[in-house]
């Protein structure tokens, strides 16, 4: 290739780069507008304007054609390779879809500060630089910047003692798992001398030789499994899954909705990026602690789930119990099981965008606006005045249940596959049966959606004709996705790719 | 220009097709909807009878084959066809769904759109089910259909315990299948395909036949009923809406000895043979058990129900005989059973939709006032019974016969069922025909209309030919079942 040639090769960060700019850019618009008198204005066209920046963003990790198989720049800090090009596709779109979502919540909420939105784009900025990080350092920041934004926006609305006090538990508890991931890094960091992922995989490609024998394999272990624990705290998995009811509870919905969705992707190309490019070798030390948070989310996601009261809350525990199942094909140790992760993943998260935009799309009509948090038996009257939009929930939801002829069915039978196939046989077994608990949960929805017979109930606001496009779309890529699933499995085999010439 | 060969495909989009029209249809047009949803499944009947008429009868192989690709990555495809054991059970679907849409003309009076959808959306489950030579996909229709019947429990049925109804029909069958779910994931890790035909060919482990064995049994077990899975059924029938009660114990009991036949029979064969005296033991419990419960019973739909279970667990006897007798007894009985224990829900949906109750006590010599209802209640209650002449009389003449020759003592007690059998269906029928009329209850009545009539006409026409002469049913099943008991034993 004649990537030498060209002088400024860093343009492939060109969706970051412009990203930072629109940020100063909206900044500035939003710093000299707010003084004037239209200040209440803003928070309409910052959507709208970073919307459209959002929508420029994937077409320019679109444009990037990706000619090399990997390319790493500004000092091997920074790789560009298939998996960050997949995944900022996703990322970007994901964050797209979830602006639109939540533009009328901002609008009924009368959220009117700037600084949502631009906190936002933040976070995004901070997982499409985590999505192609190459060492640890420069993911430790890309973390920060987008933890550092979703502490903001869980605290948002300063009058809400829940929203305050969800910013505060996940700021204090972000920031000791984000020192854990410190730690490990430093200790990685002492017995390695280098924090390069590629470095890394250089040195302890294979472990028990006499070269590497001076290394100190029990330190390296250590390390790892601190900054596992960093992670899983990220993902909220159990048993470190404790502040994620409050703080997904307290925070304003549509924060809830933005990091319940988006970043789980990100996070977890960081944890391959460590666990099977550079540290492989130390499969065996790692992977008897993700079986057990595996098989504790699980059951803590279908059981806890059982006695919610509020859809939110539900949410929770039906996002603690999927990232569990994701978990069993990032236990599965095989290039197939990277696969199926990613399509679990990548399904998990549109899936995710149908049943928030559901709760945010559909204000209350109640005297009480801010009341931000649905309760279950609010939907009783969805299936009585919008029928249609009370279907595609129904549709949504035994997908996530994981019932057959839903795509949520196929992905969940690809993990469950990929686990077999590792002769985790009582990992799978568990699971399976707790996820016939969980579905438990979702069809109780079902049964307020049309069961039962009330003639008091809250009533709606109609949907606007732009949410209801949103939705059909949404829909009919559900719809799309079970007919022609070979189009996920191929997008998702892009992601693997990486891994295909790594020592797997 | 139709061509003889896409049939099977046809009959299996028709249903879809006939959703997908309903759906544009405004829910305000109410008879335009039921005429839609009637037509496309009269015509789903018809074409599915021009299956049965090119229907080779003279080789047992799979007929009507067609194969599409669906994820070419996964090496899990959509091939499709018909053999003598599944072209029957094609057909009972398609008859009884035009059968549930004209009982519940009048009944529904609310989301008929909703409701019309979920019956022809389960019609095309069904026939999938059925007509699909995967194990993968035959898992992902055998699923779906809870999705609809839930809906009918839950939305139409009648009382407020239907909401129990339909969490306890959900939740028994998904914690049965999903048991088989993991076996179907092992088998596809061993065998690398989930393609039936291709499976035949593969052979387990005799441990592995056991444990893959046990978890199919899970998931078919409670669709059949076996004993202590049973309870769903009986709360679900007395909840369900008549059509779904006709649906329910017409098509989807059918579901397990149907998977029995097709997969737990040619897959694990030795497994088989190690639990016939676990299935019998099970069957026999479940027969004389149930029988005995069903006379206890107040409640009309309750006691339908668990003749229903009597009658499956007979058919279980007859499948596990494991000679071509008892195996075509079965498959005949099974379909008899579609008949009359249809027949008999519709029946019960007759009085329910007069006056509202479905307690015993409260009927009472309707002989007097609705004499040709009486009649056909009287032909049901024999061809329950199993009286000569009609359809269960010679599938359990076979089933028995059958397994006299596996098993001399399981055959009296099996055939014991049978005694009580007409015990409970003849006292029913006493206390509801005969007698007094109770005039402290019900004052007003009304004999069958034309609608129930023509309902009813062709279930006593299809007990009658299937009774009288059965030999156009075995004749079509007979080189599938040759084949199937000859694969076993080899």
């Amino acid at each position: 290739m004649r990537i030498d040639t060209i002088l400024f090769k860093e343009v492939v960060i060109l969706p970051e780069l412009f990203l930072g700019f629109c940020l100063v850019f909206l900044i500035l618009h939003c710093c000299f507008l707010s003084v004037k008198k239209k200040y209440l204005l803003i928070h309409n066209s910052i959507v709208y304007l970073s919307i459209l920046v959002l929508f420029f963003l994937c077409i320019l990790v679109l444009n990037d054609s990706l000619k090399v198989l990997q390319l790493s720049y500004f000092n091997d800090t920074i790789i560009h390779d298939y998996i960050s090009f997949s995944s900022k596709l996703t990322v970007g779109s994901l964050a797209l879809f979830s602006l639109l979502i939540m533009h009328s919540y901002i609008k009924s909420q009368k959220i009117n500060q700037f600084e949502y939105i631009l906190l936002i784009l933040f976070a995004v900025l901070g997982l499409f630089l985590l999505c192609s990080s190459n060492d640890l350092l420069t993911a430790y920041l890309a973390i920060e910047l987008q933890s550092l934004s979703f502490y903001v926006l869980a605290a948002f609305k300063k009058n809400s003692t829940y929203s305050v006090d969800a910013g505060i538990k996940y700021f204090i508890l972000g920031a000791f798992s984000s020192s854990l991931f410190l730690f490990g890094s430093s200790l990685l960091y002492g017995v390695a001398g280098t924090i390069n992922f590629e470095e890394f995989k250089d040195l302890l490609i294979d472990v028990n030789s006499i070269e590497t024998s001076f290394l100190n394999t029990s330190l390296i272990k250590i390390g790892l499994i601190f900054i596992l624990i960093s992670l899983l705290f990220k993902l909220a998995l159990a048993p470190f899954h404790t502040w994620a009811p409050d703080v997904y509870e307290g925070s304003p919905s549509a924060s809830t909705f933005f990091f319940a969705v988006v970043p789980k992707l990100a996070i977890f190309i960081l944890l391959l990026r460590i666990y099977y490019f550079s540290f492989y070798d130390f499969f065996e030390s790692w992977r008897y602690l993700v079986v057990i948070s595996i098989l504790l989310s699980v059951i803590v996601g279908s059981f806890g789930g059982l006695e919610q009261r509020k859809l939110k809350s539900l949410l929770v525990y039906s996002s603690i119990s999927h990232m569990g199942y994701a978990l069993i094909a990032f236990s599965a140790g095989t290039f197939e099981s990277i696969q199926m992760l990613f399509c679990y993943l990548i399904v998990y998260s549109f899936s995710g965008l149908c049943v928030w935009s559901i709760f945010l799309l559909t204000p209350l009509k109640t005297n009480y606006l801010q009341k931000q948090n649905k309760d279950l038996t609010d939907l009783v009257l969805l299936s009585k005045s919008n029928y249609v939009l009370a279907i595609f929930f129904t549709t949504v939801l035994f997908s996530i249940a994981g019932f057959p002829p839903m795509i949520g069915f196929l992905v969940k039978i690809s993990v469950f596959l990929t686990a077999i196939e590792s002769s985790m046989y009582f990992v799978a077994v568990l699971s399976i049966l707790c996820s016939v608990i969980g579905t438990f949960y979702y069809i109780r929805l079902i049964k307020i959606l049309y069961f039962e017979k009330v003639l008091v109930g809250k009533l709606y606001y109609p949907i606007t004709t732009q949410s209801s496009i949103l939705i059909s779309f949404l829909f009919f890529l559900f719809i799309f996705l079970f007919i022609n699933p070979t189009s996920l499995y191929l997008f998702a085999h892009k992601f693997s790719l990486l891994f295909l010439f790594s020592s797997i | 220009m139709l061509y003889i060969k896409n049939i099977l495909s046809y009959v299996f989009v028709l249903p879809l097709i006939g959703a997908l029209i309903l759906s544009f249809v405004p829910a305000q047009n109410k008879s335009l909807l039921k005429a839609v949803a009637l037509n496309c499944s009269c015509l789903t009947f018809i074409l599915s009878l021009s299956l049965w008429v090119f229907f080779n009868k003279s080789i047992g192989t799979f007929q009507f084959v067609e194969k599409f690709f669906w994820i070419p990555i996964l090496n899990i495809n959509f091939p499709m066809g018909v053999d003598g054991i599944s072209l029957f059970f094609i057909l009972l679907t398609t008859l009884l769904i035009p059968i549930c849409l004209l009982a519940s003309w009048d009944s529904i009076h609310f989301d008929l759109k909703k409701y019309l959808l979920s019956f022809l959306i389960m019609e095309f489950f069904l026939i999938g089910v059925f007509c699909v030579l995967d194990l993968f996909l035959f898992y992902i229709f055998f699923e779906s259909v809870l999705i609809p019947m839930f809906l009918i429990i839950g939305i139409w049925g009648s009382r407020e315990r239907k909401i129990r109804a339909s969490y306890f029909f959900f939740l028994y069958t998904l914690l049965g299948s999903v048991l088989m779910l993991l076996s179907i994931l092992y088998i596809y890790y061993q065998a690398g395909t989930t393609d039936y035909e291709v499976l035949l060919t593969f052979s387990f482990s005799p441990l592995e036949q056991k444990i893959l064995w046990f978890a199919f049994f899970a998931s078919f077990a409670t669709k059949v009923p076996m004993v202590p899975v049973h309870l769903w059924l009986p709360e679900a029938h007395v909840e369900a809406p008549t059509a779904g009660s006709v649906i329910l114990a017409g098509v989807l009991l059918k579901l397990g000895t149907y998977g029995f036949i097709r997969f737990s029979f040619p897959l694990f064969p030795e497994a088989c043979f190690y639990f016939t005296p676990f299935v019998y033991a099970l069957s026999i419990v479940g027969i004389i058990y149930t029988s005995f419960t069903a006379i206890r019973q107040s409640d009309f739909k309750r006691i339908i129900a668990y003749t229903s279970v009597a009658h499956m667990n007979l058919v279980m006897i007859g499948l596990f005989s494991f000679n071509v007798i008892g195996l075509e007894g079965a498959i005949l009985q099974s379909l008899s059973h579609g008949f009359v224990a249809s027949a008999l829900f519709l029946i019960i949906g007759v009085v329910y939709d007069r006056h509202h109750t479905r307690m015993v006590k409260y009927y009472g010599g309707l002989v007097h006032s609705m004499p040709l209802y009486v009649l056909i209640f009287l032909f049901f209650t024999m061809a329950n019974i199993g009286l000569p002449g009609t359809s269960s009389f010679v599938g359990e003449f076979l089933i028995l016969t059958g397994s006299f020759k596996a098993n001399t003592t399981v055959t009296f007690l099996g055939a014991t069922g049978m005694i009580i059998g007409g015990c409970y269906s003849l006292w029913l029928f006493n206390r509801v025909a005969y007698g007094n009329l109770k005039i402290q209850y019900i004052k007003s009545y009304l004999d069958i209309n034309k609608r129930e009539f023509l309902i009813f006409f062709p279930l006593i026409l299809g007990t009658l030919i299937m009774g009288i002469y059965p030999k156009i049913f075995l004749d079509s099943m007979h080189f599938s079942i040759n084949m199937l008991v000859e694969f076993m034993y080899f």
